[in-house]
This record gives C-alpha cells, structure tokens and sequence, in this order.
C-alpha cells in the first residue's frame, strides 16, 4: 500500500522543531523531573525554559510572595498578583501549564530547608534559582548527597554565573566557597539570645541577564538528561554582561570539603 | 621572603600592588582588596590565570609567584 503523505502535519507536533536537534533526547526530556527551588527571576526563566523545551514534570519550591518589584523580570507575574499576594510557586505553576497544558508542576510554597530528602530523591535534576547563599548551600548539600546533579545559576546586576555540580565527578558550591561567604552568612542572620533576625539586601536584577543565565542553567540540563555529561560545565562559567564575555573557570575539589564523602 | 602581586578588579578595571609572605593566605588577599576598593559586603572570589584560589590555601600552596596578577571577581548570589 502507499504510504501517503500529509502535508502539515509536521507542524501539528509542539516539538518537532526541538526533535531535529539532534543530540537532544526527547524521550528523556520528557520522562525525567525537575525540582527548581526558587520562583523569582531566575525560577521564573528556568521554568519557561524547561516547559518550552519539553520537560513535563517539575516542582517549584518558593516560600514568597510576588511584590512589584520582581515585575521588572518575572515573566509569569501580574500586577493581579502583586495585589492579591500571591504565592510565586503556585502563580508559576499555574501560568506554566497554559504555556503548555500537558506538564504536571507542582508547586510547595515552603522554604527548601523544609523539604524533606524524599523529595530531592524523587527528581532527576534540581536547578538552583535562589537569592541567598544559606539557601544555596542546603541545596548544594542535599542534591550532592542524594546524587543527583545540580545546576546552580546567580546574578548581580549585569554579572552572572553558572555551576554544575555532577556527583561524585566535579567540585560542589561548597569547594568554591572562601571566607567572604562566610561572613555573608555572618551579616544575614544575627543572633541575639533566643531570637534570630534575617537580613536580606536588595541586589541589582534585570531581565536580560538572568535570561541569560537561565537559559544556560536550562541548556546543560538539557545535556544532562540527553546523556551528555560528558559535554556540560564542570566548574564555574562566569558571564561578564557588559562585555559580552563568558569565561569557564576551574574550581580545584576541596579535600576537605564537608559535602564530599570520604 | 616577599612576593609582590597586582590584584585587578574585574568589575572596574583597576589594579592595587601587594607585598605578600609565604604564608598569607588567600583569604587576606580577597579581604584585602575586597576593603582597599571599599567593595559592598558580599562574597568574591579570585583566580590566578583559569583557576580560582582556594581561600584557606597560603601563598606558597596556591603557587602565587612574583609579578603575578590576580582578579578579585564579585561571586552573583542573586536569584
């Protein structure tokens, strides 16, 4: 019998365009979930970036509120939201899923402390899409010792940075960390007798940076899931925005670290 | 015995000298520049060439060397 062809029917698929790349594996893309901890700039850009690319199980974890101020930069949000106080996990979920109505995301409004080692075990990758460095370093943690790699993005006003931590292979967050970071954590949280005070300072954002920023966070995950580990960062790429530039540079594996075991 | 260093600010381009022993670690280099420009309170980093240097790591250890130039980088925490 002939086969007969349908003419348009090529683009009645959403992915056919990302099928043709070809090292990219859909059938993993859709299959494996992602846990984003995080529902701000960056939160926002890695989800829109995973969902247009097929990624069709995803969690986000946020513990806040969409103010006015992340409206420069968050794609999912509304002035609606910002009157109502709405949750930023839930509100990317749900604005997630009419980009693309087949993903199943959840959203667990709480902070990533909260979340119990279950929850890391039942992904494939985390994306760390965080504004702090206590929050940056539990999921460090975490991620390492469940074994599941973890592609950490960070922005400052036109600066940004991507690492990838694949377990057991590469340095983590913590092997890059020096005192200034401690101190850091000294500054933010203050104790006084039984009470602990949190000082957050507001840092520079805009949007074309952390899209930037995202997109490569997005990208190696791509590679992770298409079995090309081989070809990801495995340090620290560096993303100078006002030159255009970006630089990859080496982290050297701390022996001492104490998120790798012995 | 001393070694003497340039340090580069990546975001400005300027530079400062430093004499430095064996034994001072990289820690007092970043917090050192880091204080000579006055830079916010945050987390930096520094590289020798494509590597960045270990904080807790001496001079000797990191294999800084005379006329080397550093460059303190600003580490993004934002999200």
């Amino acid at each position: 019998m002939a086969t007969s062809l349908l003419i348009g029917a090529q683009d009645a698929d959403r992915f056919e365009r990302s099928r043709r790349v070809n090292w990219i594996d859909m059938e993993a893309v859709q299959r494996k979930k992602c846990l984003v901890v995080g529902a701000g700039a960056l939160g926002n850009e890695v989800v829109k970036d995973l969902v247009l690319s097929g990624f069709r199980r995803i969690t986000v974890v946020d513990m806040d509120h969409v103010v006015r101020s992340n409206l420069n930069r968050c794609l999912f949000f509304r002035e609606s939201d910002v009157a109502g106080g709405a949750s930023k996990a839930s509100t990317v979920a749900e604005r997630a899923k009419e980009l693309y109505p087949e993903v199943e995301i959840l959203a667990i409004e709480a902070r990533i402390e909260d979340l119990a080692e279950g929850e890391f075990r039942a992904h494939d990758l985390v994306f760390g899409c965080l504004d702090n460095i206590a929050a940056r370093m539990h999921l460090n943690a975490h991620s390492y010792l469940c074994g599941i790699p973890y592609i950490d993005g960070g922005t400052s006003s036109s600066s940004g940075k991507v690492q990838v931590v694949l377990p057991p292979d590469t340095p983590c967050l913590q092997c890059a960390t020096n005192r200034t970071h401690s101190r850091v954590l000294e500054k933010r949280y203050s104790c006084s007798g039984s009470e602990v005070s949190y000082f957050e300072p507001k840092l520079a954002a805009e949007i074309t940076t952390t899209s930037i920023i995202a997109a490569i966070q997005v990208r190696e995950g791509l590679k992770i899931v298409s079995g090309l580990r081989n070809e990801c960062l495995k340090h620290i790429m560096f993303y100078n925005g006002l030159k255009n530039t970006s630089e990859v540079l080496e982290v050297p594996l701390d022996e001492d670290c104490p998120v790798h075991p012995r | 015995m001393s070694v003497h260093i340039r340090v580069r600010n990546a975001e400005t381009g300027s530079t400062v000298d430093m004499e430095l022993e064996g034994e001072n670690t990289v820690h007092e280099i970043i917090e050192g520049a880091a204080g000579y420009w006055e830079k916010d309170p945050g987390a930096y980093v520094i590289r020798r060439g494509k590597r960045l240097l270990k904080g807790q790591n001496t001079v000797l250890e990191s294999g800084i060397a005379e006329a080397d130039e550093l460059e303190l980088l600003p580490d993004p925490e934002g999200g």
